[in-house]
């Protein structure tokens, strides 16, 4: 209850506001052939705050009358946060430079990002939500719009920050109505007071609130921003906003659905089978005319929005806390894993934009396999885990979701997921069948062979393996933290 | 467990190959080979300590049983019945003779090539030893990228499509089959109250008719793709004609396989009122699929298309047999998989020692081929009557006992199935008599003079087929006591259902 005792739960979030404030100083005084030092500086800063994450897990408390929950669902938010982070940090500095794409600006930006996300996760109360959601999607925009001479760069900035400013708009009035019909923000005492009854009233808010948060994971048919805005960013930030304010609206639409709504989860249950249904449809289908690798890693983005999506529909559907809980915990560690991957596979387009006349197009990849067979390989692991192939985390991520699928009674949706993976295999073959079956171009496109990058690429895919062999580390986590809801 | 993992070092011995493969500079091709061979011939060897499966004793042997992700109850569970002792020998001579038989013809990026095969019997291995269901999975989804790759890299000129249109044939396949994993596994939790993937609880329970028909059709569907079967084969001789050679004696001879034992293994006992109520139609598409293949085959053109079409016939003979549910009709099954596996791969072993002289495989463009290369075409032949069902070679004993089965089953069945029997004989004997005893083409002529008769190495690769081919024909006894057991417990299982069926579903 202590305003000091209560500080030390936001360990995580304090170290992170530090390490902004360090990075400005520091960026203020370093000389230009010094700047590198930012990234360790940050990455450090990085690694204490996921120490710290360490420290506040299993604590489980509720702090400032309400606004802050600090629960193991939070804490699993943080944590892959901050490794969604670190990730990004290592993979963009030799593609910023050749940019002249200040080093400093983008991890003060990034990092800031990350503290909204954090926010968002332990929000126990709409008005922190909200001031989490703006603190995480601002510093996006600005990432996407970072490339200040590149007018796509300049293109997305601006449409994501209009589309997005107005889906907030939306969503708050959501907040706005649900506050009218409940007289809180506080989620437990919205779950309180909806008590399982619908009314049209009721529905009018829900209606806002999905078109808000479903905006923010980019479902389909709100998912326009989506190619534009990850096309136009560098790449290594696109690989960032593919997951983690994916992460960070997922965790948003957790508090409020699954949480302060949850009484009401058969009625908004329809609403999102369709989105989901039709997240994963048009996401493939679309990603599967793409020529562009980046661009169709967007559109392949919005597909693995609606196999998320799947889970928080089990959830809703499942009849007994079990299987809900088995729901979330699809959510989690499909997040996670996405994360993993995706980061890493934008990040191979990335090192093959060494040249920036190139922009991430198929020809890019062209016998990869024989100029440079390690980053080839890492890139069709990678591949083979978003088509979800055994043993790599894509696929236990996708098993998660089928298994809590079929047992929250929605076989259908499960056998629809399915033979989406199917269609998907299509489009990141087509990768690996550039890189491995198809002859190098006469003028290949140079690789950025930076040593920071490779580690990166190289802990990625141990990490997409490890987890694939042995999701059994992390269930455990995963199940004290979805726990946590119920 | 007792002491030495003996099935984990016969599948992951191939691995450990890979993984130091890896390591050897590409440049270095003896090194390459010599590390491929020794890899797979460990496996072999290894394996050959299978034939001390005892067959009066438990009903899966050599086991392995290892924790993995509890939460779900998956285990890492291995075990052995005859009817994997004598796939997983299959595969690991095919495995020997195709990595022999892949020294000369492979030119390019070798290291990944040898890697890739590597990797692929481990797959392929592990789908037959595995008592997990999750297990089983993971390893049937690794067998399929590496010839994915061999195709897509090393293969003809239309490669590329033909690679795509085999991994997404058969990933739909497999991914309806893991949902139809999870309903079963997951109704098998819900009534007794534990969530397990093993193989050996989830059969013999009473599924719900609803579930069994749809789970069913999803197996059905992945197992089916795999065989393949008519009507959903036609990935097959697009995958054939562009695979290399040694990609196609993999894929006839053991990947075709993995369909018929996924059926014997996990369709009939797993769900055995929907396999009984499904038999009539898969019976019927069976007898099509015989027919249809060998009149496809004898209008192939190309040499390496007849005989892939001919493995959509012989592979009917599989599921018509599969599909009788009797002690007579599953033995010549699994007899007649064996027997294709060896005649098949070794038939494509011979075209591709052809098709590396002339790098052409037209029908049309050979003839006479006897005069000049004698002991290929005694060898051709011999394989070619295997092929065919001559009594005294391995083919006959599985058609045979198939049609013995299916006279049980159905005598009208039978009698139509023994019609098409002559058009087998008639698509392969009319193909020898074109390449081997008319009159040389002009095409020939012009390469003539480079022919050449077989090569050492080529004998080395092909000598363990030609004594396989001859002992299975004429001393069935071994293999068939092998497969007695898991035979008679599949009819059990199936009899057990009351041979009724599923009730109404609709």
């Amino acid at each position: 209850m202590d305003l000091i005792d209560d500080l030390v739960t936001l360990l995580p979030e304090l170290i992170l506001v530090a390490l902004v404030l360090v990075i400005i100083v520091a960026d203020l005084f370093l000389p230009r052939a010094a700047k590198w030092v930012l990234t360790w500086v940050t990455v450090g800063g990085l690694i204490l705050a996921g120490a710290a994450c360490v420290v506040v897990w299993n604590i489980n408390e509720t702090v400032y009358n309400g606004f802050y929950v600090v629960d193991d669902l939070s804490v699993f938010f943080k944590a892959t946060t901050i490794l969604i982070g670190i990730f990004s940090v290592l993979f963009a500095p030799s593609y910023l430079a050749v940019r002249r794409i200040p080093l400093g600006e983008f991890n003060i930006i990034l990092v800031s990002a990350l503290i909204g996300m954090s926010i968002l996760a332990s929000s126990g109360d709409l008005i922190t939500l909200f001031l989490g959601l703006e603190l995480m999607t601002m510093p996006s925009y600005l990432l996407t719009g970072l490339h200040k001479t590149d007018r796509y760069s300049n293109e997305g900035g601006l449409k994501y920050f209009l589309l997005g400013s107005f889906a907030s708009a939306i969503l708050l009035f959501g907040i706005a109505w649900i506050y009218g019909l409940t007289g809180t923000t506080n989620v437990a005492g919205i779950a309180a007071a909806v008590d399982g009854t619908m009314s049209g009233a009721l529905l009018v808010a829900i209606g806002f609130l999905t078109v808000g948060g479903t905006f923010k994971i980019a479902a389909v048919p709100f998912h326009y921003w989506t190619p534009d805005a990850y096309q136009g960013a560098p790449t290594p930030i696109t690989g960032f906003l593919s997951a983690g304010p994916k992460l960070g609206a997922f965790a948003l639409l957790i508090r409020i659905f699954a949480d302060a709504l949850a009484p009401l989860r058969a009625d908004w249950l329809a609403i999102f089978l369709i989105l989901t249904v039709l997240t994963m449809t048009v996401g493939n289908v679309v990603a599967l005319t793409q020529v562009n690798v980046k661009r169709m890693l967007a559109y392949s983005s919005i597909a693995h929005t609606g196999y998320i999506m799947a889970g928080l529909a089990a959830f809703a559907s499942a009849d007994d806390q079990r299987v809900a809980a088995r729901g979330i915990e699809a959510v989690l560690f499909y997040v996670l894993g996405y994360a993993v991957m995706n980061i890493a596979a934008f990040a191979v387009v990335a090192m093959l934009q060494r040249d920036t006349g190139r922009f991430g197009g198929l020809n890019s990849f062209r016998g990869l396999a024989s100029r440079d067979p390690w980053r080839a390989g890492a890139m069709a692991i990678l591949m083979l885990s978003l088509t979800g192939i055994p043993p790599t985390v894509g696929f236990f991520a996708k098993l998660y979701v089928l298994l809590a699928a079929v047992e929250a009674g929605l076989a259908w949706l499960a056998v629809v997921i399915v033979l989406n993976a199917a269609l998907a295999a299509f489009y990141y073959l087509r990768v690996i069948v550039y890189m491995y079956m198809r002859d190098p171009e006469p003028e290949p496109a140079p690789v950025d062979t930076s040593p920071l990058g490779s580690v990166a690429l190289a802990l990625s895919v141990v990490g997409v393996i490890a987890l694939g062999v042995f999701p059994g580390a992390i269930l455990g986590l995963l199940e004290v933290s979805a726990a946590s809801l119920f | 467990m007792d002491g030495f993992p003996l099935l984990s070092a016969i599948v992951f011995a191939p691995a450990l190959g890979a993984l130091l493969l890896l390591f050897v500079p590409g440049t270095n091709l003896r090194l390459i080979k010599q590390i491929a061979l020794i890899a797979v011939l460990a496996s072999f060897v290894l394996s050959l300590r299978l034939i001390g499966y005892d067959t009066g004793g438990a009903e899966f042997q050599f086991r392995e049983d290892l924790p993995w992700i509890e939460a779900f109850g998956m285990r890492y569970s291995m075990g052995v019945d005859g009817l994997a002792v004598v796939l997983v020998l299959l595969t690991t001579l095919l495995s020997v003779v195709a990595i022999v038989y892949s020294f000369e013809p492979i030119k390019t990026k070798v290291k990944a090539y040898y890697i890739t095969m590597l990797l692929l019997m481990v797959g392929m291995l592990g789908v037959f030893v595995s008592l997990d269901l999750f297990l089983f999975y993971v390893f049937w989804e690794v067998s399929l990228f590496p010839m994915y790759f061999v195709i897509g890299i090393w293969g003809g000129p239309r490669r590329i499509y033909a690679t795509v249109k085999f991994v997404v044939y058969t990933l739909v396949g497999s991914l309806l089959m893991l949902v139809a994993i999870l309903a079963v596994v997951i109704a098998h939790g819900n009534e007794t109250g534990t969530v397990t993937f093993s193989y050996e609880a989830l059969r013999g329970f009473a599924y719900a008719d609803s579930l069994q028909a749809l789970a069913f059709i999803a197996f059905f569907l992945a197992f089916a793709i795999k065989v393949p079967m008519f009507p959903l084969h036609t990935w097959l001789p697009d995958a054939h004609v562009e695979a290399p050679t040694a990609g196609s004696i993999i894929l006839a001879g053991v990947l075709l396989k993995l369909g018929g034992f996924g059926f014997l293994r996990y369709n009939l006992p797993l769900l055995p009122d929907a396999s009984v109520t499904f038999a009539p139609i898969i019976i019927g598409l069976s007898v099509v699929a015989i027919l249809y293949g060998a009149l496809v085959s004898m209008v192939q053109p190309d040499l390496k298309k007849l005989i892939a079409y001919s493995s959509v016939s012989h592979m009917g003979f599989v599921m018509l047999g599969a599909f009788v549910f009797n002690q007579q009709g599953l033995q010549g099954s699994i007899y007649q998989m064996l027997s294709h596996g060896v005649t098949t791969g070794a038939l494509f072993l011979l075209v591709g020692i052809l098709y590396e002289q002339t790098h052409d495989r037209e029908i049309a463009h050979m003839g006479g081929l006897n005069a000049r290369l004698p002991a290929y075409a005694a060898m051709f032949g011999l394989f070619t009557f295997a092929s065919i069902g001559l009594p005294g070679l391995s083919g006959f004993i599985g058609e045979f006992l198939v049609i013995l089965g299916t006279f049980q089953y159905n005598g009208l069945v039978a009698g139509a199935t023994m019609v098409v029997v002559v058009f087998s004989a008639v698509y392969m004997l009319w193909m020898l008599q074109r390449v081997f005893f008319t009159v040389p083409s002009d095409w020939m002529r012009q390469h003539w003079s480079r022919l050449r008769d077989m090569s050492r190495g080529e004998w080395w690769a092909l000598a363990p087929l030609i004594v396989l081919v001859v002992v299975m024909g004429v001393y069935p006894g071994p293999i068939l006591e092998l497969i007695s057991a898991p035979v008679e417990r599949i009819v059990e299982a199936v009899n057990g259902a009351g041979m009724t069926g599923l009730g109404p579903l609709w």
